[in-house]
This record gives structure tokens, sequence and C-alpha cells, in this order.
């Protein structure tokens, strides 16, 4: 068994990530930034159903930092911007709630830091 | 809308939708391919299997928008609706499906078999375009994808004509040609099946003990006893029934009815199985957090 997943992952083929679990994040995951983005990124494993994803961005007070709902990035279909406001610097905590193309629910969360 | 219960539900819609959608199929199938397009009741037979896909695929679509939308009121469900239709892979497709599928019958109704094999044919395989595959993309998606095709193509071809068989089988004069012509669809319709089922057993499951400690796993396993049943059922049926034709006739025909129920609940099963996260991708839990 061993050496066939072996060979399936050398011609480049990994056993399926089959969920949209999130790949990277812009601020990334844990990053300190000192420019606050007007937008988050978040990439995904597969592709998104942006018109029912969700996410909320908060700051250590429990005050809301997104500013509008999740939009689709043209040609990305594992993307989707958020666009945020930072009123202040700190800790956020992006809670995201995804749904596949493949019709799966997935969330999960993440943090990033605001600095002076 | 999130709970257990609705997911199983929701699941048993979407095998529901795929017999009646392989019912039609596979009937139009049977017209086209083994000349038996001026049988009576195929016709009849193969609307039976669209009012079956359209019954389960509403149930389908209208869980699946609950579940979409987060909804447990009607109120809100039908206020997605239009949400999930326009703007959802799922939706258009779907809707797309069941279009193919009633050009499809049109075409049947005029006894244009291969033109409805061909339209439900299409109908058959985009339903892949809702699997792991087509979501993932790169090598690995790809290979999933042309996995599910082929497993599709030979489920529903297999599955989809053995009430059209059975039908034939009623009425031919040659019942021992009829069946033999069709054992060589069959046998090429279960090699298929085989093979894919092992490939998307070593991407989607990965390990032995996934079948005993994940939902996906118990669904996949309770599919692989069914299937094991039906493919002793097929074999006693050409090896030892299908020589002994026209005098094991009925013995056939009951045997065919079982191989029918069993392929229902295989598609049920299947239906179940695709609400749930395959356990080779359960590592990647808690990714970017």
């Amino acid at each position: 068994m061993k050496k066939y997943l072996l060979l399936f992952t050398l011609a480049g083929i990994s056993p399926a990530f089959a969920h949209a679990f999130l790949k990277q994040a812009q601020p990334a995951v844990g990053a300190v930034v000192t420019k606050p983005p007007s937008s988050l990124l978040l990439t995904f494993t597969e592709g998104l159903e942006v018109k029912f994803c969700k996410v909320i961005v908060m700051d250590s007070m429990g005050m809301h930092a997104e500013t509008g709902a999740p939009q689709p990035v043209p040609g990305h279909a594992n993307e989707m911007s958020v666009p945020v406001h930072f009123a202040m610097p700190g800790k956020y905590t992006v809670t995201w709630h995804a749904l596949s193309v493949d019709t799966h629910r997935t969330e999960g969360s993440y943090s990033f830091t605001i600095g002076n | 809308m999130d709970s257990p219960v609705w997911l199983v539900i929701r699941g048993l819609c979407r095998g529901l939708h795929l017999a009646g959608y392989f019912g039609a199929f596979g009937t139009a199938l049977f017209g086209a391919v083994l000349g038996q397009g001026q049988l009576k009741g195929l016709r009849r037979l193969a609307w039976g299997g669209f009012v079956v896909a359209l019954l389960g695929g509403a149930g389908w679509f209208w869980l699946q928008s609950a579940d979409f939308a987060g909804a447990g009121d009607p109120a809100t469900v039908l206020a997605a609706l239009p949400l999930v239709a326009g703007y959802t892979r799922f939706g258009w497709l779907t809707l797309a499906r069941m279009g193919l599928l009633l050009l499809a019958l049109l075409c049947a109704q005029g006894r244009r078999w291969r033109l409805a094999a061909g339209l439900a044919g299409i109908g058959v395989l985009a339903q892949s375009w809702l699997g792991h595959g087509a979501a993932m993309g790169g090598p690995g998606g790809e290979v999933l994808l042309v996995s599910s095709l082929v497993h599709l193509a030979g489920a529903a071809a297999w599955l989809g004509t053995l009430p059209a068989l059975a039908l034939g089988l009623c009425t031919s004069l040659e019942p021992f040609a009829l069946a033999r012509r069709y054992s060589r669809l069959g046998m090429g319709c279960v090699a298929a099946l085989l093979a894919t089922a092992v490939l998307q057993y070593l991407l989607l499951i990965g390990k032995i003990s996934a079948f005993f400690t994940t939902g996906y796993g118990a669904a996949a396993l309770v599919k692989l006893v069914l299937f094991a049943g039906l493919l002793g059922l097929a074999a006693r049926n050409r090896y030892r029934l299908t020589p002994a034709l026209p005098a094991s006739r009925g013995m056939l025909l009951r045997a065919i009815a079982i191989e029918a129920a069993l392929g229902l609940l295989v598609l049920l099963a299947a239906g179940v199985l695709m609400q749930l996260p395959p356990p080779a991708m359960a590592s990647m839990a808690g990714m970017g957090e």
C-alpha cells in the first residue's frame, strides 16, 4: 500500500485534500504587519462558492473589522477577498466559514497582528 | 439542517436522484446499443427513471440549499433557492443535468435512442464536476476526476440497464442471444468499477482501519459489501443461468430483480458517502490555524 502511495506522490498526486481548507492568507497566519491592509486574501485548497462563505474579523475587544461580504477573486476560484478597516493596532482573529464547489462546508480561524 | 440525520436524508435523496438518472440513461443505452429500440414498455421505463430522478433531485436540491444557507425554516430556504440556482456550481449543474435528461427523454419518446443515450450520458458524467476531484484541481484532482468519470459511466451503464434487461428478457424470442450481448457490456462495466474503486480507496480512504473508524469509511464499506453481492449475483447470472436459457428465464428474471434492488441500495449508500469528508483529508483539519 505504501509503495502505491509513494508512486502517486512521485507523480505529483497526493491523497485527496478533499474539502476546502485554508492554504494561505494575506496577511499570513500569525504575521505581524506594520501597514494595515484594506482587504484580506484567503486562499483555499478547493474552489469556493463565495456567495455562501462568511468571514468575521474581530479585534481583542470583540469589535468587527470586516466592512463587507467576501468577494470572489476573478480567475482564482479558490480565493476570496474580504474588505476590512483596522481602527487600531493589536491582535485580530479571522474566523472563516467556507463552502466548497463540491458542496462541503468547512470552518476555521487564525490570527495576525497589526503593529504600531 | 446541520445534524447527521439531515445529512443522511440529503444523501438518500441524492442517491435516489442518481438511481433514477441511471435508470433513464441505462434504458436509452439498452435501446441504442442492444438493438431493443422497438421493445414495448421501454419508453415508459425511461420516463419512470426521469420521474424518480426529478423527485430525488428536488429533495436533494431543497435540502442542499438549506444546508448552504444554514437555514431551518422553509421561508429562508425558499429565499436561498434562486441564489443556489444562479450562483453555485451545484445549482446550475443540477438544473442543467435535469434539462439534459428531459431532452433525452423527448428523444426517447421519438425512439431516437442513440441521441437519448448520448444526452443522458453527458448528464451522468457531469455529476463528476460536483466531486472532490473537480473541486481540488492539480494532478491529484485530475486523477480523481477521471476516475469519477469512469466510475460513473460503469455504474450507470450496468445498474441503469438492469430494468430494461428484465423487460427485454420477459418478451424476447431469443433470450440467450440478448443475455450474451448484455454480458459483454456488464463485464466491461465491472472491470471499470473495480479499477476505479481501488484508485479511489487509495486516494480518498488510504487505510483499512478507516472503514471502521470514520463515517465515510463505514458508508464505503456498506457500498463494498453490496457491490460484492452484486458481483456474486452477476457471476451466477452469467455462468449458470444464462447458459440454461430459455428454461432458466424465470430464475434469471428474479435474480435481475434482486440485482437491481442491490444496485439501488449501492446508489443510496453512495449518495450518503458523497456528503461525508474522506478520511485521507482528516489530517488537514486545522490547516491554516
